[in-house]
C-alpha cells in the first residue's frame, strides 16, 4: 500500500527448528498497515510455520513477533485478536453456519443483538446471508471457506492470516474467490497475510510479495518488482517463465554485463549482484521479451543481441504464439510473440530463424547450485 | 456413493451366500434360545404374565433392579469422567508413548477376568492392601468396607469397563481435526471454551457409544458382583443365576433376562436414533 502506512506486524530474525530440519531459517519481514502481504514459495519452504507464529500455534526457536511494536510471543493465540483461515476447511461441523460465524462472539460474551447484527453483516460480506441455517456439511468447499472468512472476520480483527485457503477448490471458483477477497480487503482495510504457492495469485492479490525458499526470503517486492527485478535465478524462475542460457562473463561494466553464450555469440543483459570475468553464470530473459525475425532479414536495430536458432513448434495460444526454438548448443527456449505473429505464421518446423532481444531486457544471474538450472 | 455401490450391476459380489453359516449360526444359537426363554418366561408355572409382574412388583426383586441400575449408571459415569482425559491424552501423545499407554490398556482387558477379579479381593478386603496401608498411615482407624457392597462392585467394574470406553472414545477422538481446535482457539475461545463448545460436542458419538457399551455390559455383568458383592447387593445377572441354577425356576429367571434384554434394546434405540450407526449424514 502506500509506503507511509505505519508498521503493524513486525517478524524479526524469525528462526523455528524442528529436530534437525530448520523450517524458518532468519525470515525478517515488515507488514504495513492494510497491506496485503503474500508469503509464496513452493511446499516445504516454511510460509505455514511462519504464519503459525504469528498466529500463536508455535512458538520461534528464535527471533520475535511484534505487534504495534510489541512482542506478542507470551500472548496466547485466543488474545492476539488475529483473524484466520486454514488451508482445511476447520468449520465446526455441529454448528449450523450462522452459530460458526457468531462463535467468536460468543466465546466474546458479546450481547445477543450485537452478534445477530454482526453476523448478518457479515455474511452478506460474503455474500452468503441466505446459507445461515445450514450445517457445514451442507455447502460446497467454496462456501464453506467464504464462511471460514466470515467467522474469521466478524470480530472485526486487525490482522487476517489465511494459509492457502483455496489450494483446495478448481481454477474458476478459486479466482471467483479471489476477486471477493480483493474487495474485502478494500472495503476493510484489514492488513492480510497470504500464504500461497500459486505465482498467478500471489500476483493477483498481493500488494507485496515475499518469495520463500528454504525457509527464507529471497526477495520482497510488488509483483512488478519480481517480475521485472529478479533478485536470483531462484525468484526469476518461480514467478512467471523464464528462459535461462549458460554463459560466461566477458566483461562488465556499469549499465551492461557482456557474456558469451556457448556458441561464441557476445550477448548482454542487466545486472545486480557483482560479477567476476570469465565466471560461469545464467542469462535470464522472459519468453514475451524474445523476438524471432527470418534468417534473411536484418533485425530491429533495437535488439542488440542474436542468436541462430531452429523453429522445433508452435503453439496456437489464441493470445499469442508460443514457439519452441533450439539453440546451436542444443537448448530448448521458448518464445511468446504477440503483436507480430502473423510476420512469420508460415514459418515451419526446421525453419532457421534469428532469435533476437534488447540487452536491457536480459538479466544476468550468478550460477549458483540447484537454483539457475535451465529449465526446458 | 455407498447407495451406488448398492445399486444392482455396479456391485458384482452380491447374495448372501457365504454369510449362510454365520445366519444359520445365530438362528439356532441365538434367535431360537431366546423364542424358548420368551415362551417359558410367559407360561411357567402358569400361564401369563406372572412372573413379570412378579418382578416388577415385589420389592425384593425390586431391590435387585435397583442395585443393577445403579450400579450401572454410577460404573458408565465414572468409567466417562476417568476415561476421556485417558482417550484425549492417547490422541496427543507422540505415537511412540501413546503406543505405550495403549499396550497396557490392551494387556489389562486381555488378562483373565477372573484372575483381576481375585486380585481386587486381595485389595480392597478389610486385610487387604489398601486398608492396611491406610491404617498405618493413620488416616483411618477402622478398615473401610470396600468389598462385598456395592463400593467394592463398582470400584471393580469401573476398572474393568475402562478400556470399553477408552477404545470409541479415542477412535471418535483422533478423527477430529487438530485444525477445528485452532480455529477456536483463534477465534477468541480459551482452552474451557474449546472444550465445552468444540471438543465436548464433536466427541458425542464416541461418548455414545462408550457409554452404550458400559451400561449394557455392566446391567448383565455377573463375576464382578458375584465376587465383590454382598448378599444385600445382588444384581439381576445373579438373579438369574440363581433362579435357574438353584432354584430350577426357569420361568421367573426367564422373565428377568428378558427385562434385561427389553431395556438394552430400549437403550440401543435411543443411541441410533440420537447418534445415527457412524455415518455421516
Ligand atoms: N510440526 C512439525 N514437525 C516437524 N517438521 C515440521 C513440522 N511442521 C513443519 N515441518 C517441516 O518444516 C518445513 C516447512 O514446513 P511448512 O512451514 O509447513 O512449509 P510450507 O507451508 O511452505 O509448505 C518442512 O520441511 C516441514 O516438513
Ligand atoms: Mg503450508
Amino acid at each position: 500500500m502506500s509506503s507511509t502506512a505505519p508498521v503493524l506486524v513486525s517478524i524479526r530474525d524469525l528462526v523455528k527448528r524442528f529436530g534437525p530440519t530448520t523450517a524458518v531459517d532468519g525470515v525478517s519481514l515488515d507488514v504495513a498497515q492494510g497491506e496485503f502481504l503474500t508469503f509464496l514459495g513452493s511446499s516445504g519452504s516454511g510460509k505455514t510455520t511462519t504464519l503459525f507464529i504469528v498466529a500463536g500455534f508455535e512458538d520461534p526457536t528464535g527471533g520475535d513477533v511484534l505487534i504495534d511494536g510489541r512482542s506478542v510471543l507470551s500472548v496466547a493465540p485466543n488474545k492476539r485478536n488475529i483473524g484466520m483461515v486454514f488451508q482445511r476447511y476447520t468449520l465446526f461441523p455441529h454448528l449450523s453456519v450462522f452459530d460458526n460465524v457468531a462463535f467468536p462472539l460468543a466465546v466474546r460474551r458479546r450481547p445477543r443483538h450485537e452478534i445477530e447484527q454482526a453476523v448478518k453483516e457479515t455474511l452478506a460480506l460474503v455474500r452468503l446471508e441466505e446459507f445461515a441455517a445450514r450445517k457445514p456439511g451442507q455447502l460446497s468447499g467454496g462456501q464453506q471457506q467464504r464462511v471460514a472468512l466470515a467467522r474469521a472476520l466478524v470480530y472485526k480483527p486487525r490482522i487476517l492470516l489465511m494459509d492457502e485457503p483455496l489450494a483446495a477448490l478448481d481454477k474458476k471458483l478459486r479466482e471467483e474467490i479471489q476477486i471477493e477477497i480483493r474487495r474485502i480487503h478494500r472495503e476493510l482495510g484489514v492488513t492480510i497475510l497470504y500464504v500461497t504457492h500459486d505465482q498467478e495469485e500471489a500476483l493477483r492479490l498481493s500488494d507485496r510479495i515475499a518469495v520463500f525458499s528454504h525457509g527464507r526470503v529471497v526477495q520482497v517486492g510488488s509483483g512488478a518488482d519480481l517480475y521485472e527485478r529478479p533478485a536470483d535465478a531462484f525468484v526469476a524462475g518461480f514467478i512467471g517463465n523464464s528462459n535461462f542460457l549458460p554463459a560466461r562473463v566477458r566483461g562488465v561494466d556499469a549499465e551492461r554485463t557482456a557474456v558469451e553464450l556457448p556458441n561464441g555469440a557476445v550477448v548482454a543483459g542487466r545486472t545486480d549482484s557483482a560479477l567476476a570475468s570469465g565466471g560461469e553464470a545464467s542469462l535470464m530473459i522472459r519468453p514475451e521479451k524474445l523476438f524471432l525475425v527470418n534468417g534473411r532479414d536484418a533485425p530491429d536495430a533495437n535488439y542488440d543481441c542474436r542468436v541462430d536458432v531452429t523453429l522445433r513448434d508452435s503453439t496456437y495460444l489464441g493470445d499469442s504464439l508460443q514457439r519452441e526454438v533450439v539453440t546451436p548448443w542444443g537448448q530448448c527456449l521458448m518464445v511468446r510473440q504477440t503483436g507480430d505473429a502473423e510476420a512469420l505464421s508460415h514459418a515451419g518446423t526446421g525453419a532457421a530463424l534469428t532469435l533476437c532481444w534488447h540487452s536491457g531486457d536480459a538479466r544476468v544471474f550468478r550460477k549458483t547450485a540447484g537454483s539457475s538450472a535451465p529449465r526446458s | 456413493m455407498r447407495s451406488t455401490l448398492r445399486r444392482g450391476r455396479a456391485w458384482p459380489l452380491r447374495g448372501f451366500g457365504p454369510a449362510l453359516p454365520a445366519l444359520v449360526f445365530l438362528f439356532v444359537f441365538m434367535v431360537a434360545p431366546l423364542a424358548v426363554l420368551f415362551l417359558r418366561s410367559v407360561t411357567e408355572p402358569t400361564l401369563g404374565l406372572g412372573n413379570y409382574a412378579e418382578l416388577l412388583g415385589d420389592a425384593t426383586y425390586g431391590r435387585v433392579l435397583f442395585n443393577t441400575f445403579t450400579v450401572a449408571t454410577v460404573v458408565t459415569v465414572v468409567t466417562l469422567a476417568l476415561g476421556y482425559p485417558v482417550a484425549w491424552l492417547l490422541v496427543i501423545l507422540p505415537s511412540r508413548v501413546a503406543r505405550w499407554l495403549f499396550a497396557i490398556i490392551l494387556l489389562s482387558m486381555w488378562t483373565n477376568l477372573l484372575a483381576r477379579t481375585y486380585g481386587w479381593m486381595v485389595l480392597l478386603q478389610r486385610t487387604g492392601v489398601i486398608n492396611r496401608t491406610l491404617m498405618d498411615l493413620g488416616l483411618i482407624s477402622e478398615p473401610l468396607p470396600l468389598v462385598n457392597n456395592l463400593a467394592g462392585v463398582t470400584i471393580g467394574m469401573t476398572y474393568i469397563m475402562l478400556p470399553f470406553i477408552i477404545l470409541p472414545l479415542h477412535a471418535t477422538l483422533s478423527a477430529i481435526d487438530p485444525a477445528i481446535m485452532q480455529a477456536a482457539s483463534i477465534a477468541g475461545a480459551r482452552p474451557r471454551q474449546i472444550f465445552f463448545r468444540v471438543l465436548l460436542p464433536l466427541s458425542l458419538p464416541g461418548i455414545g457409544a462408550g457409554c452404550l457399551m458400559v451400561f449394557v455390559m455392566a446391567l448383565g455383568y455377573y463375576v464382578t458382583p458375584a465376587l465383590l458383592g454382598g448378599a444385600s447387593t445382588t444384581m439381576l445377572a445373579e438373579l438369574i443365576a440363581q433362579q435357574v441354577q438353584s432354584l430350577l425356576n426357569w420361568g421367573l429367571g426367564s422373565a428377568a433376562a428378558f427385562i434385561l434384554l427389553t431395556v438394552t434394546l430400549i437403550l440401543y434405540a435411543i443411541y441410533v436414533r440420537a447418534i445415527g450407526l457412524g455415518r455421516p449424514q
